[in-house]
């Protein structure tokens, strides 16, 4: 069974960790929607500090011998799940990445071309 | 027929003018098209100078987007018949002519330059000449279809393809991967003997430690185009 020192020492760094999250998602660095997934681990984790009768049930339940060993394995699986949700962002953005560039790259050169045909026109007026 | 020569370049500044040269000598019937990658030397400023006909990437994408990129401009201007061709003294425009005219008569609507077909020139080291040999046993079992140079950089295209190399291309080491794609949507790819030289400028993207990941990454490529359909 946990001790109360280590509910308390969980509880509060859940708690700091929080506090953390809010203070980036309020200037702006990270992004809200990537971090509701932070938010309901850190919220069920916090649940499980405070009442650690619930996390007996629970293990109970699955057939987990120790509590503590519960969280360790959720958490894994959680961290897995976040990881793996990122592989995908990342491949996503990669991908808008490269379609964005060669856009620029092709409006950049249609651009230049431009302004090279309007200056040509334009000398050729002052010509005539 | 408009036909395009797309020329990816990264860090090619010491080559990269004699290849644009080459082109205009000697396949005075194509226009072509540099792809800077996001360069870290003076490419850029050299097409700049040289009055080279370039597209300039402002993230580095790597070969794979790079040429992508010449292909959906091919797309956009109309072009008829594209070609890839490396810009690092490899590859000789001389070729460029009779691949359109083979690609043309015989209908494919791919023509691969293959350093293996009368084994003349460069034949490339020990160790990647089996590398691309099972390459082609890969192809060949995935396929039915003998390919006996997949890994050559020289290859030529027709409208059909432009089209689909502009809307889908793998990122790395596209080329095995590229004609599996085709090769499966019932594309007819046809293969010329070329002479390569040894690359003047730069070394190869591929060696050591990125060797290993080239033929994993490749031959799960192919395995996954095969599941595509």
């Amino acid at each position: 069974m946990m001790t109360v020192k280590l509910q308390v020492v969980i509880a509060l760094a859940i708690l700091v960790v929080f506090a953390i999250l809010v203070n980036m998602i309020r200037k702006r660095s990270l992004e809200l929607k990537y971090s509701l997934v932070w938010m309901m681990v850190l919220c069920a984790l916090f649940i499980f500090a405070c009442a650690p009768k619930l996390l007996i049930v629970v293990s109970d339940f699955l057939g987990i011998y120790a509590p503590v060993n519960m969280i360790f394995f959720l958490g894994f699986c959680f961290s897995l799940v976040i990881i793996f949700s990122l592989t995908v962002a990342l491949s996503r953005l990669s991908n808008s990445i490269r379609t964005l560039d060669q856009i620029v790259a092709l409006n950049e050169k249609k651009l230049s071309e431009l302004e090279q045909e309007l200056r040509e026109a334009k000398e050729k007026l002052s010509e005539d | 027929m408009k036909k395009l020569v797309i020329i990816p370049a990264y860090n090619e500044s010491g080559s990269i003018v004699k290849a644009v040269d080459d082109i205009r000598k000697h396949a005075p019937g194509f226009d072509y098209v540099v792809i800077n990658d996001c360069s870290t030397d003076s490419t850029l400023s050299i097409c700049r100078k040289h009055k080279i006909n370039h597209v300039n990437l402002s993230v580095n994408l790597g070969i794979g987007g790079a040429v992508q990129t010449g292909y959906i401009y091919a797309c956009q201007n109309g072009y008829d018949i594209a070609v890839q061709f490396d810009g690092d003294g490899q590859h000789d425009a001389a070729y460029l002519e009779m691949m359109a005219q083979e690609l043309v008569s015989s209908q494919s609507d791919m023509v691969i330059g293959s350093r293996f077909i009368e084994k003349e020139g460069f034949q490339s080291s020990g160790l990647r000449r089996v590398g691309i040999r099972y390459f082609s046993v890969l192809i060949k079992l995935m396929t039915g279809k003998v390919v006996t140079d997949p890994t050559s950089g020289m290859r030529m295209v027709n409208k059909d393809v432009i089209r689909l190399y502009a809307e889908n291309y793998p990122k790395d080491y596209p080329e095995p991967e590229s004609v599996v794609a085709i090769l499966r949507m019932g594309k007819k790819v046809k293969e010329v003997p070329v002479v390569m030289k040894e690359r003047e400028e730069g070394t190869s993207s591929i060696g050591g430690f990125k060797s290993v990941y080239y033929m994993i990454k490749v031959t799960l490529a192919i395995f996954m185009e095969r599941l595509r359909g």
